[in-house]
């Protein structure tokens, strides 16, 4: 009937009013702050992931089953370049790079450890790693028998620049091979596990240990990581038409670290979003039970003048509605402020499984508002609908009699 | 405004009639008749005062024809329209439209001031912005209360509240207004005040009304007075 009469009788009795904006607005800024930071974690996350694993990464369907032992699924030179054929004019793609990976055995001195060798084209712009390299110098195109380590594994075996370790494969063919390789360099990574596990080397001397001219992955870096899906649905496409049997994998797929983590960052966003909408729904459904109660007489004599049982109810679900938004935008100003606040701080912390120390934030954004601020809303309203339903089908005698 | 005191006496057709009005509660297992078989009849211009000791059922009369209860036997006729055969939201159409109520208790709404209390059944009518103000204006000129027209409620004298509630339940020129007890809560001056009023708009405005009181000072304003007994109508249902 009007917006501004419900407006007036919500803010009648102040202390109450404030108690439950107070309340909305707290569970609505906590849901934020939490949200953001979980949203912040899991861009920095994305982040080093796509460093890690590029976009998009194109391989025979052998290799991602990982159920072959020898080295079928490679792809051919031929091939490889069918493949950058079909990618050349697509314009999201910002690079594309290829990758030959095995696994072998480092010995140094007495100590030995099994290790996954990556191999990739030296001095590329796509998956470049010259930007982690923390002692030495990076890879080169003209390298031969030489490697980068990561910085945790040269500690445990105490290594160090320009050192020599042995690297034992098998070849494609099934043969041994055994070379000595010097580190050139020393890397650093986010991941410790990376870090223990991988050694760069040039393609070209990989192929040439593993007696192969073939690759076993293109690699393909994208404009922006929300155009993975998209793009990689199209590749997949092309490849098919083309009768190309190989398949693309997007660097989430190819990550159940960062899988994993997403994953249970939704389950702890939920949870939360839970106690929250528990919380505003249970306080406010008292609060407004109590306030209708209080106002039957009141709601008995503007039924008495003529006012239907419908304009009641859109009345006070309207009253509802103004605490509603009230509560959830001075919670999203709150979270806000609360975020901004926390950044300012810049507090250290070096998250589980990483070697680097990165200092902890807060997203802000209208995005991360709306789940909050959604949630909110809801709860309030779906708390004031059985209150006002019972308000407005009261008798209008029996309220008017009503002290 | 429309010249209506020959309209006033026009004689026919009652403009409010109750026949055979009965009303039982249920309180656990015994019955309350709080009105037994009441017959009346008011012609259009009526002003009828209804007296009766407490408990006698007079509100529950009142109740019964602004149709705010529903009777147990009988039945309330509008201006020849059985409220029985209306439903619901009808029946907020006929209040709001035809029918003003004045409360012992004044009731008004404690978030509105006191002009937007006497505008509020011309909100519930969704009469455009200008003519709304324009009404409240001349009404509140009416009661006497045109300056205090920003006050809210609380900030009035009883009197003062009474004069707008009145104010509400005119604004909207109903042909019929009930008014239970509206002295009640006033001095005897202000309550003379309040009746003069309710005189003037009578015979000015051609209103019907029903006055509940058991006040003597307010019966002998009445054009008619009737008497409620132990629910039964002894005295004067007829016009
Ligand atoms: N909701 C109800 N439930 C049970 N009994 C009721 C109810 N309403 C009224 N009564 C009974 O009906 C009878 C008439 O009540 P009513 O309120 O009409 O009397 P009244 O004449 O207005 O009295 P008063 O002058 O005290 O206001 C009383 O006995 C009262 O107790
Ligand atoms: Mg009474």
């Amino acid at each position: 009937m009007t917006w501004w009469i419900p407006l007036r009788s919500l803010l009648r009795n102040r202390r109450r009013t404030l108690l439950s904006v107070a309340i909305i607005a707290l569970g609505t800024a906590i849901s934020l702050f939490v949200f953001g930071f979980l949203e912040d974690s899991r861009l920095q996350i994305q982040a080093t992931t796509v460093d890690e694993y590029g976009n998009l990464q194109i391989a025979s369907p052998d290799l991602w089953d990982d159920t072959t032992e020898d080295y079928n699924y490679l792809i051919t030179p031929e091939t490889e370049a069918q493949i950058r054929q079909l990618l050349g004019r697509r314009d999201k793609i910002t690079g594309i790079t290829s990758q030959l990976q095995f696994p072998g055995l480092i010995a140094a001195g007495n100590q030995t450890q099994v290790v996954r060798i990556t191999s990739q084209v030296p001095e590329n712009d796509t998956l470049n790693i010259d930007a982690f390299v923390i002692a030495g110098r990076p890879l080169r195109t003209s390298d031969v028998a030489s490697v980068l380590m990561g910085r945790s594994l040269a500690n445990r075996l105490g290594l160090t620049v320009d050192d020599v370790v042995t690297l034992t494969l098998t070849t494609v063919d099934g043969a041994y091979n055994a070379t000595p390789l010097r580190i050139v360099g020393i890397y650093r990574f986010t991941s410790e596990q990376v870090e223990l596990r991988s050694l760069f080397m040039p393609v070209a001397f990989a192929q040439r240990l593993l007696n192969t001219s073939g690759v076993d992955r293109l690699i393909i870096n994208l404009e922006s990581i929300s155009a993975t899906n998209s793009e990689a649905a199209s590749i997949q496409r092309l490849l098919d038409d083309a009768a190309l049997s190989f398949e693309v994998r997007t660097w989430d797929d190819l990550s159940p670290f960062y899988k994993q983590l997403s994953g249970f960052f939704d389950i702890l966003f939920g949870f939360l979003t839970l106690a929250v909408f528990i919380l505003v729904f249970f306080i406010i459904l008292q609060v407004l039970t109590l306030a209708f109660l209080e106002r039957t007489r009141e709601i008995g004599t503007i039924r008495a003048l003529g006012t239907t049982r419908g304009e009641v109810l859109g009345q006070l679900l309207l009253e509802s509605g103004w605490l509603a938004v009230i509560g959830s935008v001075t919670g999203v100003l709150l979270g806000f402020a609360l975020s901004l606040g926390f950044n300012a701080l810049g507090i250290q912390w070096q998250p589980p499984g990483t070697v680097e120390t990165s200092v902890l934030s807060v997203q802000i954004g209208l995005l991360i508002a709306l789940p909050p601020f959604g949630v909110s809303v809801v709860a309030t309203l779906l708390s004031a609908i059985f209150p006002a339903i019972q308000t407005s089908r009261l008798r209008v005698v029996d309220a008017l009699r009503v002290e | 405004m429309e010249n209506t005191s020959q309209f006033c006496h026009e004689r026919g057709l009652p403009f409010l009639e109750a026949r055979a009005l009965s009303k039982t509660y249920q309180v656990g297992s015994s019955t309350v008749h709080a009105l037994r078989e009441v017959d009346f009849a008011a012609m259009q211009g009526d002003f009828v005062v209804i007296n009766g000791p407490s408990g006698s059922g007079k509100t529950t009369f009142l109740n019964l024809i602004s149709a705010i209860d529903r009777p147990s036997e009988g039945e309330v006729l509008i201006q020849g329209v059985s409220t029985n055969t209306l439903s619901e939201r009808q029946l907020a159409q006929l209040r709001k439209d035809k029918i003003g109520l004045i409360f012992q208790t004044f009731n008004l709404i404690p978030v509105l001031s006191a002009a937007e209390n006497a505008e509020y059944p011309l909100l519930l009518q969704r009469r455009p912005k200008i003519e709304r103000a324009e009404r409240v204006r001349s009404m509140l000129a009416e009661v006497g209360l045109g300056e205090l027209g920003r006050r809210r409620p609380n900030e009035l004298s009883g009197g003062q509240r009474q004069r707008i509630a009145i104010a509400r339940a005119l604004i909207t020129r109903p042909k019929l207004v009930l008014a239970d007890e509206p002295t009640a809560n006033l001095d005897s001056e202000t309550g003379a005040q309040v009746m003069d009023l309710m005189r003037k708009l009578n015979e000015e405005h051609c209103v019907v009304l029903l006055v509940v009181t058991h006040d003597p000072a307010v019966t002998k304003y009445a054009k008619r007075q009737i008497r409620i007994h132990d629910g039964r109508l002894i005295e004067g249902g007829q016009p």
